[in-house]
């Protein structure tokens, strides 16, 4: 069960990747395309930790989580495009 | 009978019937039942959101106002997988023998606990925000054309 979920979680993380490539693709904009990797990472992190319940994946989890809410703050912060104002919307 | 026989009786009566190995056991099969659950959600989410993100690919430059949605769902999923494998921690509390796994389950419980917590605020906002987007192309959609009348 254990190599089960270590493959899933590699999957995953190779999911990620690959999704991160398409949106970047589609979108042009990195503030779209590192939220979905740091989504993937997130989901990889959780299957990880149920694989194997050590204080390593604890902190590999936790780590994502963070880098996730730190990177999520980050890209709602910084605009789109140089001189783009932050009121602008796609609307 | 005497009280204390009565008590001994009860007690050697109850710990055959359901003795501390089998409870363990039983419990642990428990346990990964739920945790495999809660995994093969996340498994199938990211795999659904993986296919979601390769079609818009294809499809090309256009779609991404969709990619919200994508991780919409993908936040869905992991909430709900992270619901199950916080049941797995709660259920493996019952057989936690040493302070060391009663503290790496307090660890995992609390993170899981917190990506929920930050899951919920972010569906709840990004629900909003596709809300909002609909109701302006609703309302876009029913101004009459300019020139018209």
């Amino acid at each position: 069960m254990t190599q089960v979920l270590t493959a899933a979680a590699l999957l995953v993380t190779a999911a990620g990747v690959l999704s991160a490539i398409a949106a970047y693709t589609v979108s042009r904009w990195i503030g779209q395309a590192l939220p979905v990797l740091l989504d993937f990472l997130t989901a990889a992190g959780l299957l990880r930790l149920a694989a194997d319940v050590s204080w390593g994946s604890i902190l590999v989890a936790a780590a994502v989580i963070a880098v996730r809410k730190v990177a999520a703050l980050g890209i709602a912060v910084v605009p789109r495009r140089p001189g783009e104002d932050l009121s602008s919307t796609e609307l | 009978m005497t009280c204390g026989a009565r008590v001994v009786v009860s007690m050697t009566f109850s710990a055959e019937l359901l003795p501390e190995a089998d409870l363990r056991e039983a419990i642990g099969v428990l346990v990964r039942v739920v945790e495999t659950a809660g995994a093969l959600i996340i498994f199938v989410g990211a795999v659904w959101a993986f296919a979601r993100f390769a079609a818009a690919l294809v499809r090309g430059r256009g779609q991404a106002t969709g990619f919200n949605g994508i991780r919409l769902t993908l936040g869905r999923f992991l909430a709900l997988g992270l619901e199950f494998q916080l049941a797995g921690d709660v259920l493996r509390t019952a057989i936690a023998p040493s302070f060391t796994e009663i503290g790496q389950l307090a660890a995992i419980a609390a993170i899981r606990t917190a990506l929920n917590f930050f899951l919920g605020r972010e569906i709840a906002k990004e629900r909003a925000e596709v809300a909002a987007v609909q109701s302006a192309q609703r309302k876009a959609d029913s101004r009459p054309v300019e020139g018209s009348r």
